[in-house]
């Protein structure tokens, strides 16, 4: 894999996780029914069920992680690939992709919640919990991030001015 | 058996932006840094072995055979009762159509997990006993790659967000899976922390050059 293709690959992915940010939070994720009750759940309605609920630990830890970081991924990797070819901030630049790497996959959260929760919540009409599209654009923002950190590796970041440009 | 690193015998890349740096003895309380990007290239080696990293992924396959072959959840409701392995979610959402997600969550906490916990394992042992074995430098990239989608801990913290939502609904029992999946998230934390990568690069590296003069003198 060339450079330039690897530049030009990860700007497409994070354009593409930035433009399905958007559905993935609006379009329902889950639908939990209980008791012929259906509710389906937004990423954000999943955090205001459990602060409604009095656990707000809980809610503040799905929030970070299903909101805040996915959103945190994708506006530091555009920036980061926005900057490539200069010379500016390339420390930080750095810095900033070491910990998207790190804390990238914490929006995983709430697919893993889905699958456990699809596991043991299929007692026919007292509850079921099914999968929505809003969790397929989810998963494609979450994979795209991910791909696009591993793909712009991080000595494409201290490559001089004009080097690899595409 | 090929050599991982272009590089000549005295230098070394650094493991975050493969800067060249030239490797030269560090003495113990210093260390060699990358003059690029500042990461660590070169520490003493001290008391260091791979020995911790071996028994740390060994333990961690075993835990996560035993979270994949015990039910993690049981879930009750109006005296019904439903329980579920790693797998049962991962089917489930297969079965609604969902197959890209069950592929993904399939991937994250069961084939990635497997995957690195298999290849560190592989890769300690034949750097502890110093013999190369086949397809070590294979077995090394694989846990490389394994790595970022070895997502056992996001897992252990989705279970207990969901024992959360599900007590709103109903009765929720902690099954010896639920350990487990605990077990193989702090024991693949913990091998993160000590399979050193920088080791194992320069372990590779001083096996690939004993066999290449072994090759010469016969």
């Amino acid at each position: 894999m060339t450079d330039s293709f690897r530049i030009s690959t990860a700007r497409a992915l994070v354009t593409t996780a930035a433009v399905l940010y958007v559905p993935s939070n609006v379009i329902p994720v889950m639908t939990m029914t209980v008791a012929g009750k259906t509710d389906p759940l937004t990423v954000l309605g999943g955090v205001k069920e459990l602060w409604d609920s009095n656990l707000p630990a809980i809610a503040g830890v799905v929030f970070l992680a299903s909101f805040v970081v996915p959103f945190l991924k994708v506006a530091s990797l555009g920036w980061i690939l926005w900057l490539h070819g200069t010379d500016r901030h390339q420390g930080v630049r750095d810095k900033v992709h070491r910990i998207v790497h790190r804390i990238g996959s914490w929006s995983m959260i709430d697919i893993f919640l889905l699958s456990v929760l699809a596991a043991v919540g299929q007692l026919g009409a007292l509850g079921s919990v099914t999968a929505e599209p809003g969790a397929i654009y989810f998963c494609s923002v979450m994979i795209s991030c991910l791909l696009a950190a591993e793909i712009y590796k991080p000595r494409l970041i201290w490559e001089s001015p004009g080097e690899t440009d595409p | 058996m090929k050599s991982p690193s272009p590089l000549g015998p005295d230098w070394i890349a650094c493991h975050h932006c493969e800067a060249p740096c030239r490797i030269r003895h560090v003495h113990p309380g210093t260390e060699l840094r990358c003059g690029r990007c500042g990461s660590t290239v070169l520490s003493p080696a001290g008391r260091k072995t791979f020995q911790p990293a071996l028994a740390l992924s060994i333990a961690g396959l075993f835990a996560l055979f035993l979270a994949n072959t015990n039910p993690v959840l049981t879930f009750d409701v109006a005296g019904r009762t439903q329980s579920g392995y790693i797998v049962t979610g991962i089917g489930e959402l297969f079965h609604q159509g969902y197959w890209p997600i069950a592929a993904l969550v399939f991937t994250a906490s069961m084939l990635a997990p497997a995957l690195y916990l298999a290849s560190v394992a592989y890769v300690s042992a034949a750097c502890s006993m110093k013999f190369p074995l086949p397809g070590i430098f294979a077995a090394f990239r694989i846990s490389t790659w394994a790595e970022p989608w070895n997502l056992i801990p996001v897992y252990s913290i989705a279970t207990v967000v969901s024992v959360v939502k599900l007590r709103m609904i109903g009765g929720v029992t902690w099954n010896d899976g639920a350990r487990w999946v605990l077990a193989v998230a702090l024991l693949t934390l913990f091998a993160q922390q000590v399979f050193e990568r920088r080791m194992v690069d320069l372990r590779l590296e001083a096996m690939a050059a004993a066999r290449r003069n072994e090759g010469r003198a016969s």
